[in-house]
Formats: structure tokens, C-alpha cells, sequence
């Protein structure tokens, strides 16, 4: 089985390149079923693959790639627990959104083009995951941003789209930059990028190796941007400017966890490194309660859901930074369940009233789209963490690691749990209950295609049950997603030994704890937002200050413009006009005209006459013999 | 050995057929036969074999006759209808595969007088094709050309190996080695040294012994171009490293700084007198002068990756030109002319030939992804390693002087008006050709170790 | 006959052959008319075929003087092409003068 593995990311890409090719020339259900059905095959082979790979670990070397010197790379493909968790995601969870896609796409006329798209990014996001060195997870890692760029502005003719889309790509670059920075210093360090060379050298260092600290914080720099931390995080709610699939595919689901998977890939090199793993935890801890604050007053329902994603991204940092590798791993995957069905559930709303994001104008739709609002409701109740849902059992997971690593981590942590209750239970409200706040008469609110709802029941079944692959011991499970990694982190655990374990009867507390806060506040906004009938104020009130911060988002995107988006305007500006324009543009067009009159020069020499082309001949021979004989 | 005597019997059976009448049928007889050759050089793959001193067929002559295979194969493909059409195809196909022999021989020799005997079988055999169109005072011009200087070139290339031979009383490649460096302080053996690198040089176009290529390239029918262009020019350098490192690896004091200018004046005279060309034809043979001094550098770097950094860049190079050559062979049929003009807006109606013709120019041009970027890459990187950085930073600035006159050609086909909105028609060989040649060079230019894992 | 041969000093032959060949090179520069610089292009192999026989008298080696029928096998044959070729230009110039041969240039 493990040897077909290495065709999984093909498939799509084939895909791709069926649709690219042929684009309008096929009918709109047939390119549909071609993307869908490549994905179903790339899925059935990730599903072998995940059935074999426990407890072991396989390379596929398909071809030799670059070879200069000393410098050798391949294209290898490395089979492992890790990895085959995220082939399941991205097969399965992509699976899922292209089938939605076809309804949610249908009246589209860039269709085709959209699916092509899809299936690019799912190669991409492939490679990156099965990459067996840094180098070839940065192809993919590049390729996924440039798809990511693609689809934000997929309706490119809205200039704010093509805004969101540079945004995304301009932030990523300069994570981008840093992630490169990290691979060359792991060339100049361990003579390869291969994860093998690199990890089984690394596993010969010392802790708190000053080199290994510059690598992995320079790393991180690269999963700051993919993964929307701060201060790299505002492009991704801007990225919700793309069709709301991509929303949930890319920038939900896949995508923004790849900084995920790379810290985790390197749990190695992080546990050598204690100010890292600081870094990681403190960078993760106050995104997740920064964008949990801002999340309370947004009413753009995407909105909503992105700032939810920066701050679950925040929490799966904070797993990683406190050490808990697995447990994060755990809540990307169920995280891709419950927030992918967000977003299709959102979209289904925006679907249904025909364009309407704000959810102000919404309520009431519980009756009208019976199957959005269930799956909506259990995807909440998965994110807010209320047992047995399956966000309970990996946030607990985080949490619980986060209380063994320091008091104050927890604390924010259950903090910024409260207000995910709060906000997506406000959304929930506000949308689903209460009364249509809409014009009736413009919109006619309906429940989507059974296209579109066959992928949400499913989603809502997984993100129900996802969880019980990791029961905790404490609550008389077998913690199997732990075990079922154990391998692949078995060297960072062994390096990080602070690993003590809190008791098993605080941690049952802990978990009490924190369940009771996700309660008490959805029992807030039940009680804001249902009873009271809470409606947020309409554009231009005034409100009371620390609400008017949330709502304009600390007002970073417009402090990030003053401080380096204008003064980088104005110098190249200058360096444009003046610099480029005039001095540069001159020496080249200078030289330019001297090497065309120097060409017009040289064409008298080709007389075309033998004698004089043999003359050259001869007073050359003579110059040569001349001045090395004398 | 299997090479040559397929090749010779191949040119046999293709005089014959003009007796015989069976020229249909000569064509496939041709490819098989050059596929036959193929597999048997390829099987003498590291199972050297020497004969009786005259000829070694290690590695890398191997090598070199298999690239050499493949090119002439491609050629044929691309030449047929030209001489099924134009001439009396038997005889020229026949001096093509003798000429092929002198460019196994020269790729393959041990001995100095194997080495002369495969230049003159190569040239002569030359001479004829590039005078074949013999109503054409052009093409007279360029075989009269050729032949003039050519034999001019050949008694200097005589009297070296002469005096190399007074002084060491051997033809033999290992025993001139250990007998240069015996009497390496000798004014004879320097001179000679010099002789044979000036004989080498003219057959490689190296300036300022290049004044032949510009007018024999434009002169000859474009199929023979071609030939010149790509079998000719590889066997040359193939032959001029393989009897340098062998014998004057020794002695690079003699000879390096000689080469070293001739390499910079190569790479000035090549590209800038390519700049202001009009006709495609003659700017591809001032490109051909400017890749020789490319491909000198190598030379001149005499060191460990030079072997490999020649034979990824005739290789790619000779892929290139072939595609760049059929093109131009195609579109100055149809049109007439063999100008830039002809190219101007062809992009519309002819999407394959101006894709084609695109790829072949970056190739040449050195520009990523295509291989031509990779082979100026190896032969930097030899440069660099045996410390000539000054020489690389000339390259570079000629390099950049390359770009510009090969964009001219893609701003022609893509930038400029359409003139005729008619579709060429292009043959099912011609579109092999180019389809082969297009991805090849993508191919190399993607995974450069498919060549150079092999030497 | 060999000995004869080593009483003149080697020197002298490379001399003579030098001489001869410059000859050559001086005909081949300086005539227009085809066939003198065709015999001139001959008068500078022969001068190397004197020094490959004079080198292969003093290494008492066969070799050179193989070598020489080798060249002159090789000479005949270029020449014969290179008359093929001319006769060619005549019937198209009705001229073996070398000077006719401009067209391509530039």
C-alpha cells in the first residue's frame, strides 16, 4: 500500500492540469466530478495509507532533483503518523469542500477555473505535508500561498478583493523570508535540509544550543505567517474576501495549519530550545485571547469565524510551546472538522440570503434552514468545548499541558475559552434565533442543495465524534491519537524530560473548570442575545471605549499603514522616480545604445572576403606564437 | 567500435540506394540503423575497449558518440524533406553518415593521427553539404568558404602535430603526456601545443579564427546549418578537451592564457555582432560563435567537472539550436525570408511553433527553467572553482548582451502586429522535432542530473 | 640513405619546412586566383610531410613517415573537393577569382 502513497498528491494535480488545459471546453458537471473524483482517489490511498503506516516510518524517493556540489536535494516523500493525519485532513476535509463547492460554485463562470484552482492547492498542500526535507516543504509552502493568493481574489474584478489577496501574499512573504533564512541556516548547520539528517544530528546537541534557537525562532518567523499569529495575523481575516469553500478549505481547515505541522515536524529542534518554545507558547497564548477579543464584536459572520480561526491557531501554538505536540496535532484535526463546518454552514446562510454577510440582518433561520442550523449548533458546541464534543477533548488536552507549564498560561487560556463560548454562541443567536431582521421581501431565505448539506451533516458527525480518538486516561480512555504519534515526538519528549504529568484528579478538575466557564458563557449570551433580544448598534454609534477598540480591531491595520505601509510608500517612491527613473534607467539605456553602435562597428570587421578573414587568421597565429615564444 | 561500423555501413547502404532504388525506404533504414548504433554504444558503457592504441572508447567517448546519436538522430528527422525534396537525398544523407563516423572517431581517439583523420573526414564531408545547393551562389560561397579555410586551418593543425611528434617520437595521446612533461621548457613543444590549439579552434569557431562560421552558417542550406551547429560543434569540443586533458593537462602555462583571451575576445565578438543582425539565421550563427566561448570556458578551467560541464552544455545546446533551426527552416519556407520580420506577430496563429521558438531562445538566452541556464551554470561553476572569476564576470556581462538580442526574436513573435493570421503548416516530423526538442530542453532544465549523472 | 640523412643537423630541416610552409602561407594570403592558393595550401602540407619524415628519420620510428601517407591520402581528397567545389562557383561566377566570394558578410 505505502508505495502507492507517493501518488496521492498527483491526482490532483492531474486534476489541475485536466482542468487548466481544457477549462471552458468541459461542461461545469463534468470538470466538477473530474476534481471531486481525483480527490476521492487521493483519499482512498491517504486512508490506506493511514491504515498501515502505526509505528512506522517510510521514505519514497520519487526522482533526483537538484544536485550541485556538495548540495543535494530529491523529491522524497516521508510516510509517517504525522503525516498521514494530515493527508486524512486534507483528503477528507477537502473532499467534503469541493463536493460543496459544486453547489456553492454552480452559478459561477469561472467554474472550472475554481475547481483547477482547488485541486492545485490540494497538490501543493500535499507536498508540503509529505516533503522529506525543508526544502521541498518550502515548494509546497509556496505553492499553497500562491493558490491561497489566487483564490482570495478569485473575483479579482472588486478592487478590495485584490487588496485582501496582495495583503495575504505581502504578509506571507515576509514570514516566507524568514522560514528561508531558518532552511539556509540549517544547511550551513547540519549540511542538509533532509528532516532525517538534520533530526538524527539534532538528537546529538545539547539543550539550549544557541544556533538551534536562531534556526527554530527563524522557522517560527515562516509560522507566524502562515498561520496568522500575531503580529503577521491581519491577512487573514482579509482573506475571507474569497468565496467562502476557500474560506474553509485554506483558510480554515489546511492552509494556516502548515505552521502547525512545521513547528510540529521539528519538535526536535524546538525541544533543544527552551526560548523558543517560550516564544511559541506566549506568541500562541495572546493571539488566541487577542483575537477572541476582537471576535466579540465583529458582525460580519466570516469575520467572526476568521478572528475565531487567528485564536484557535493561537491555542494549537500554545500546545505546541508548553510541549504538547500530540495534543496539538489533535486539535488541528478536529479543529478542521468543526471549523470547516463553520464556514460551509456560513456559507450555506450566505448562500441562502442570496449574499448577506452581516448578521445583524439575519435571525430567525432555525426554521428555515433546519440542517445548516443543527450542524451550525454542534459545531459550536464542539468550539465552545462542551463535552463529548470533539473540540472539548483537544482544547482540554492543550489546556491541561499549558497548567503543568506555568499557572498563567491556563488561566488566559480558559479566558480566552469563555469568550469562544461567548462569541460563537452570540453568532449562533443572532443568526439562527430570534426573529428575520432582514427585508422579507428582497430575500427569501431557503435551506441549500443537498450538495451543499450532505458535506455539513457529515462535518457535524465527525466534529460530534472526532474527539473519542483521543479520550484522555483521566476520563477512562486510552488517549490513542497520543499513542498513534508517540513515534514521530518520541525524541523531542525524551529531550523537553519537564514532561511530569499534572494528577489525574486535577486534571478532572481542571476540565470542570473549564466546561463550567464555556457554560456560564453561553448562558451570557443566551441570555444577551436570545432573552433580551440584543441587537449589535448599526455603523457610526458611538461605544463605550473598550468595545469601539474590538470592534476596529485595535485599530492595528491602520497603525501597521502608519508605521510601515506609508514611510515604505514614500522611499520607494523616491527610489521609483528619482533613483530608478532617471540614474539607473539612464546607465542602462546608455549602455544599451553603446553596445548597439559597438554591434554596428563590429559588422565592417566581417568583410566577407577570405583574404581578409585569412589575414586574421595568420596575424593572429603570429600574435600568439609571437608573444609566447619571445 | 559497433558505432563506426554501423555508421560506415549505414553510409554504404545509402550510396546504394541510389542504384538500387530503394530511396523510400532509405529514411527508416537510417533511423533504425542510427537507433542500432545507439544501443550498441550504449551497451560499451563502463566496458572500455581500446584498439590497438589508435582508439579508446571509454566513458567518454561513449558518451559523447550516444549525444552525438541522439542529435544526429533528431537532425535527420528534421533535414528529410529538405533533401528528399531539393537534391539528390542518397548522396547527402551518405556523406552525413560518413561525417557522423569522423565525429565517433574524433570523440573517441587515443592517437593523434586518429584525431586528424576524424577532423578530415568530419570536414570534408562538410565542405560538400555546406556547398550543396549548388545553384545557389550563396551556398557555393559557403562550401568555397569552408573549404578554403578549413584547409588552411588543417596545415596548421598538421604542423603542430609535427612538432609535437619531433619532440616526443610518438602519436600516441599517453606517451605525448609523459614526454611533455619531460621537455616541457621546449620551444617546440610550446609552439606545437599552440598549433594544434589554433587548428582546434577554427573547427570550434573559437575568434579570432571564427570568421568562417557567420558566413558559412548563413551561406549553407539551413539543414546543414544545423548539422554544423550542433554534431559538428560538439564533436569539436569533444575532441579539443579530450586531447587537452590527456596530453597538456600538464602544461596549462602554455596554453590557458592564450585560450583565456581568445575565450573573452569569443564571447565579445559573438554576442555583440549578434546584436545588430537582422536576418535569424545569421544572429543564430554569431550565437553559435558566442556558446563556443561559453563552452571555452570550461576549457580553459581545465578541472574535475569539466568533462560533465561540456557535455551538458553541447548536449542542451545542440537540442536547442535544432529546435531554434527547424523553426526558422519552417517559418522562412512559408514566408519567404529568413528576417526577424518574418517571426513579427506569429504568435496567434501559431502557438506551438512560437511556444517552441520561445523555449529554444530562453535555452540559449541561459534563463531558468530551461537547460541553457544550468549549462552556463556548470561552466561558471568550473570557472569559479579553478578561480577565473574575472573570466565568469565577463561572461556574465556577454550573457546579458545574449538576452538582449534573443528577446528580440520573442518580442518579434508575441509584441509586434500580426501580419498574417494564416496558420504554418508543419509537418508530423517537424512537430516531433520540436515537441521532443521543447521538452527536453524543459527537462534538463528541471533535472540537469539526467546528463550529467553519466560522466 | 638514413645515415646520409643525420649528417644534416636536424635544425635545418625544421628550418627548410618552416620556410616552405610560411611560402605556403604567404601564396594562400597573397594570390587571387583559386588554384594558385590551392597549390599553395599544398606546398604547406608537403612542407609539414618533409618535417614528419625528417622527425621520422632522427627517431628511427616508422610512424611519421605513415603519418605522411595518411596526410597526403587526406590532401588529395580535399583537393578534389575543393576543385568539385570551385568548378561549382565557376559555372555560377564564370570566375576563379577569390574576390567574387562577398556576398555574405556582415
Amino acid at each position: 500500500m505505502l508505495q502507492y502513497a507517493a501518488l496521492i498528491p498527483f491526482f490532483p494535480l492531474a486534476g489541475f492540469i485536466i482542468l487548466g488545459l481544457l477549462n471552458k471546453k468541459l461542461p461545469k458537471n463534468i470538470a466538477a466530478v473530474i476534481a471531486c473524483g481525483m480527490l476521492l482517489i487521493s483519499f482512498g490511498l491517504a486512508l490506506g495509507v493511514f491504515m498501515n503506516i502505526s509505528g512506522k516510518t517510510e521514505e519514497v524517493q520519487l526522482a533526483p532533483w537538484i544536485n550541485v556540489g556538495s548540495f543535494s536535494a530529491s523529491f522524497t516523500f516521508l510516510l509517517d503518523p504525522l503525516s498521514s493525519i494530515f493527508l486524512m485532513i486534507i483528503t477528507g476535509v477537502g473532499f467534503l469542500i469541493h463536493v460543496y463547492s459544486i453547489g456553492y460554485m454552480h452559478d459561477d463562470e469561472k467554474h472550472n477555473i475554481f475547481f483547477a484552482y482547488l485541486n492545485l492547492f490540494i497538490f501543493f498542500m500535499l507536498v508540503l505535508v509529505l516533503a522529506s526535507s525543508y526544502l521541498l516543504m518550502f515548494v509546497g509552502w509556496e505553492g499553497v500561498g500562491l493558490c491561497s493568493y489566487l483564490l482570495i481574489g478569485f473575483w479579482f474584478k472588486t478592487k478590495a478583493y485584490n487588496d485582501a489577496a496582495k495583503k495575504a501574499f505581502i504578509m506571507n512573504r515576509i514570514g516566507d523570508l524568514g522560514f528561508l533564512l531558518g532552511i539556509i541556516l540549517l544547511f550551513i548547520t547540519f549540511g542538509s535540509s533532509d528532516y532525517h539528517t538534520v533530526f538524527t544530528k539534532a538528537n546529538g546537541l545539547m539543550s539550549g544550543d544557541t544556533m538551534i534557537t536562531t534556526i527554530t525562532l527563524l522557522l517560527f518567523v515562516g509560522a507566524m505567517g502562515k498561520s496568522a499569529q500575531i503580529p503577521l495575523y491581519t491577512w487573514l481575516p482579509d482573506a475571507m474576501a474569497g468565496p467562502t469553500p476557500v474560506s474553509a478549505l485554506i483558510h480554515a481547515a489546511t492552509m494556516v495549519t502548515a505552521g502547525i505541522y512545521m513547528v510540529a515536524r521539528s519538535g526536535i529542534l524546538y525541544a533543544l530550545s527552551p526560548v523558543s518554545m517560550l516564544v511559541v507558547a506566549v506568541v500562541g497564548i495572546v493571539t488566541a485571547v487577542f483575537a477572541a477579543t476582537i471576535a466579540l464584536t465583529q458582525n460580519d459572520i466570516k469575520k467572526v469565524l476568521a478572528y475565531s480561526t487567528v485564536s484557535q491557531l493561537g491555542y494549537m501554538f500554545l500546545g505546541l510551546g508548553v510541549g504538547a505536540f500530540s495534543a496539538s496535532v489533535f486539535h488541528v484535526m478536529t479543529h478542521a472538522f468543526f471549523k470547516a463546518l463553520l464556514f460551509l454552514g456560513a456559507g450555506s446562510v450566505i448562500h441562502g440570503l442570496s449574499g448577506e454577510q452581516d448578521i445583524r440582518h439575519m435571525g430567525g433561520l432555525r426554521k428555515k434552514m433546519p440542517i445548516t442550523h443543527i450542524t451550525f449548533l454542534l459545531a459550536t458546541l464542539a468550539i465552545a468545548g462542551i463535552p463529548p464534543f470533539s473540540g472539548f477533548f483537544s482544547k482540554d488536552e492543550i489546556l491541561g499541558h499549558a497548567f503543568s507549564a506555568g499557572m498563567v498560561f491556563w488561566v488566559l487560556g480558559v479566558i480566552g475559552s469563555m469568550m469562544t463560548s461567548f462569541y460563537m454562541f452570540r453568532l449562533l443567536f443572532l443568526a439562527f434565533y430570534g426573529t428575520y431582521r432582514g427585508d422579507e421581501h428582497k430575500v427569501h431565505a431557503h435551506e441549500s442543495p443537498k450538495v451543499m448539506t450532505i458535506p455539513l451533516i457529515i462535518l457535524a458527525i465527525l466534529s460530534t465524534i472526532g474527539g473519542f480518538v483521543g479520550v484522555p486516561e483521566s476520563l477512562g480512555g486510552s488517549a490513542n491519537f497520543d499513542k498513534f504519534l508517540e513515534p514521530v515526538f518520541h525524541d523531542a519528549y525524551a529531550k523537553m524530560l519537564l514532561m511530569e504529568h499534572s494528577q489525574i484528579l486535577s486534571e478532572v478538575a481542571l476540565m470542570g473548570i473549564t466546561v463550567a466557564a464555556a457554560a456560564i458563557s453561553i448562558f451570557f449570551a443566551w441570555n444577551m442575545y436570545v432573552k433580551k433580544k440584543t441587537v449589535p448598534v448599526s455603523e457610526g454609534t458611538r461605544l463605550p471605549f473598550l468595545q469601539n477598540m474590538s470592534y476596529h480591531k485595535y485599530y492595528v491595520d491602520e497603525i501597521y499603514s502608519a508605521l510601515i505601509t506609508k514611510p515604505l510608500d514614500k522611499i520607494s517612491g523616491f527610489l521609483g522616480n528619482v533613483v530608478d527613473n532617471k540614474f539607473i534607467d539612464g546607465i542602462v539605456n546608455a549602455s544599451g545604445k553603446l553596445t548597439n553602435w559597438v554591434s554596428g562597428l563590429m559588422r565592417f570587421v566581417q568583410t566577407g572576403n577570405v583574404d581578409f578573414y585569412l589575414l586574421a587568421m595568420v596575424v593572429g597565429i603570429a600574435l600568439i606564437i609571437f608573444f609566447k615564444l619571445m | 567500435m559497433n558505432t563506426l561500423i554501423i555508421l560506415s555501413a549505414l553510409g554504404i547502404i545509402a550510396l546504394f540506394a541510389e542504384i538500387f532504388r530503394f530511396r523510400k525506404a532509405l529514411f527508416p533504414l537510417i533511423l533504425l540503423g542510427l537507433g542500432g548504433a545507439f544501443f550498441f554504444t550504449a551497451k560499451e558503457y563502463n566496458h572500455p575497449q581500446i584498439f590497438l592504441g589508435m582508439m579508446n572508447f571509454d566513458n567518454y567517448a561513449v558518451i559523447f558518440s550516444c549525444a552525438i546519436l541522439i542529435i544526429a538522430f533528431l537532425w535527420f528527422m528534421m533535414a528529410k524533406n529538405y533533401f528528399l525534396q531539393e537534391t539528390s537525398v542518397t548522396d547527402h544523407f551518405a556523406l552525413i553518415l560518413f561525417s557522423l563516423v569522423g565525429a565517433v572517431v574524433m570523440v573517441s581517439f587515443s592517437n593523434l593521427t586518429m584525431l586528424f583523420l576524424g577532423i578530415e573526414i568530419l570536414s570534408v564531408s562538410v565542405y560538400v553539404l555546406a556547398a550543396s545547393d549548388k545553384s545557389n551562389v550563396m551556398s557555393n560561397e559557403s562550401g568555397f568558404k569552408y573549404f578554403l579555410m578549413g584547409s588552411f586551418a588543417t596545415g596548421f593543425l598538421l604542423f603542430g602535430i609535427t612538432l609535437i611528434y619531433g619532440i616526443t617520437g610518438s602519436f600516441d595521446l599517453a606517451s605525448i603526456h609523459t614526454q611533455v612533461a619531460a621537455n616541457h621548457d621546449s620551444g617546440l613543444v610550446i609552439a606545437g601545443i599552440l598549433l594544434l590549439m589554433i587548428g582546434l579552434a577554427f573547427k570550434s569557431s573559437l575568434a579570432p579564427f571564427h570568421f568562417w562560421a557567420p558566413d558559412v552558417y548563413e551561406g549553407a542550406p539551413t539543414t546543414v546549418t544545423t548539422y554544423m551547429a550542433t554534431v559538428v560543434k560538439t564533436a569539436a569540443f569533444a575532441a579539443f578537451f579530450r586531447l587537452f586533458s590527456t596530453c597538456f593537462a600538464g602544461v596549462t602555462g602554455h596554453w590557458t592564457d592564450v585560450l583565456w583571451w581568445m575565450v573573452v575576445l569569443t564571447l565579445f565578438v559573438g554576442n555583440v555582432s549578434a546584436v545588430r543582425q537582422k536576418s535569424v539565421k545569421r544572429l543564430l550563427a554569431y550565437s553559435s560563435v558566442a556558446h563556443a566561448g561559453y563552452i571555452a570556458i570550461a576549457v580553459v578551467s581545465m578541472g574535475a567537472a569539466s568533462t560533465s560541464a561540456i557535455l551538458y552544455y553541447t548536449f542542451t545546446y545542440s537540442i536547442s539550436s535544432i529546435s531554434a533551426f527547424t523553426i526558422l527552416f519552417i517559418v522562412s519556407r512559408h514566408k519567404g525570408s529568413k528576417d526577424i520580420s518574418a517571426f513579427e506577430g506569429m504568435s496567434k496563429a501559431n502557438p506551438l511553433l512560437s511556444f517552441a521558438m520561445t523555449v529554444a531562445m530562453l535555452s540559449l538566452a541561459g534563463i531558468p527553467p530551461t537547460a541553457g541556464f544550468f549549462a552556463k551554470y556548470y561552466v561558471f561553476l568550473t570557472a569559479i572553482n579553478a578561480g577565473n572569476t574575472l573570466l565568469v564576470l565577463i561572461a556574465v556581462i556577454a550573457a546579458l548582451v545574449g538576452i538582449y538580442y534573443y528577446f528580440r526574436v520573442i518580442i518579434a513573435i508575441y509584441f509586434k502586429p500580426e501580419q498574417q493570421l494564416v496558420p504554418i503548416k508543419v509537418g508530423p516530423l517537424h512537430r516531433t522535432v520540436l515537441i521532443i526538442t521543447t521538452i527536453l530542453t524543459l527537462l534538463f532544465g528541471l533535472f540537469p542530473n539526467l546528463i550529467l549523472g553519466w560522466i | 640513405m638514413l645515415g646520409d640523412l643525420k649528417t644534416i643537423p636536424l635544425d635545418w630541416y625544421i628550418l627548410l619546412s618552416s620556410i616552405l610552409f610560411c611560402i605556403g602561407v604567404m601564396g594562400v594570403l597573397f594570390r587571387r586566383n583559386a588554384i594558385i592558393i590551392f597549390m599553395s595550401i599544398e606546398l604547406m602540407l608537403n612542407a609539414v610531410n618533409l618535417l614528419l619524415v625528417a622527425f621520422s628519420a632522427y627517431h628511427n620510428d616508422a610512424k611519421g613517415q605513415v603519418f605522411v601517407f595518411f596526410t597526403m591520402a587526406v590532401a588529395a581528397a580535399e583537393i578534389a573537393v575543393g576543385l568539385a567545389i570551385l568548378v561549382v562557383v565557376y559555372r555560377n561566377t564564370k570566375s576563379t577569382d577569390i574576390d567574387v566570394l562577398n556576398r555574405l558578410k556582415g
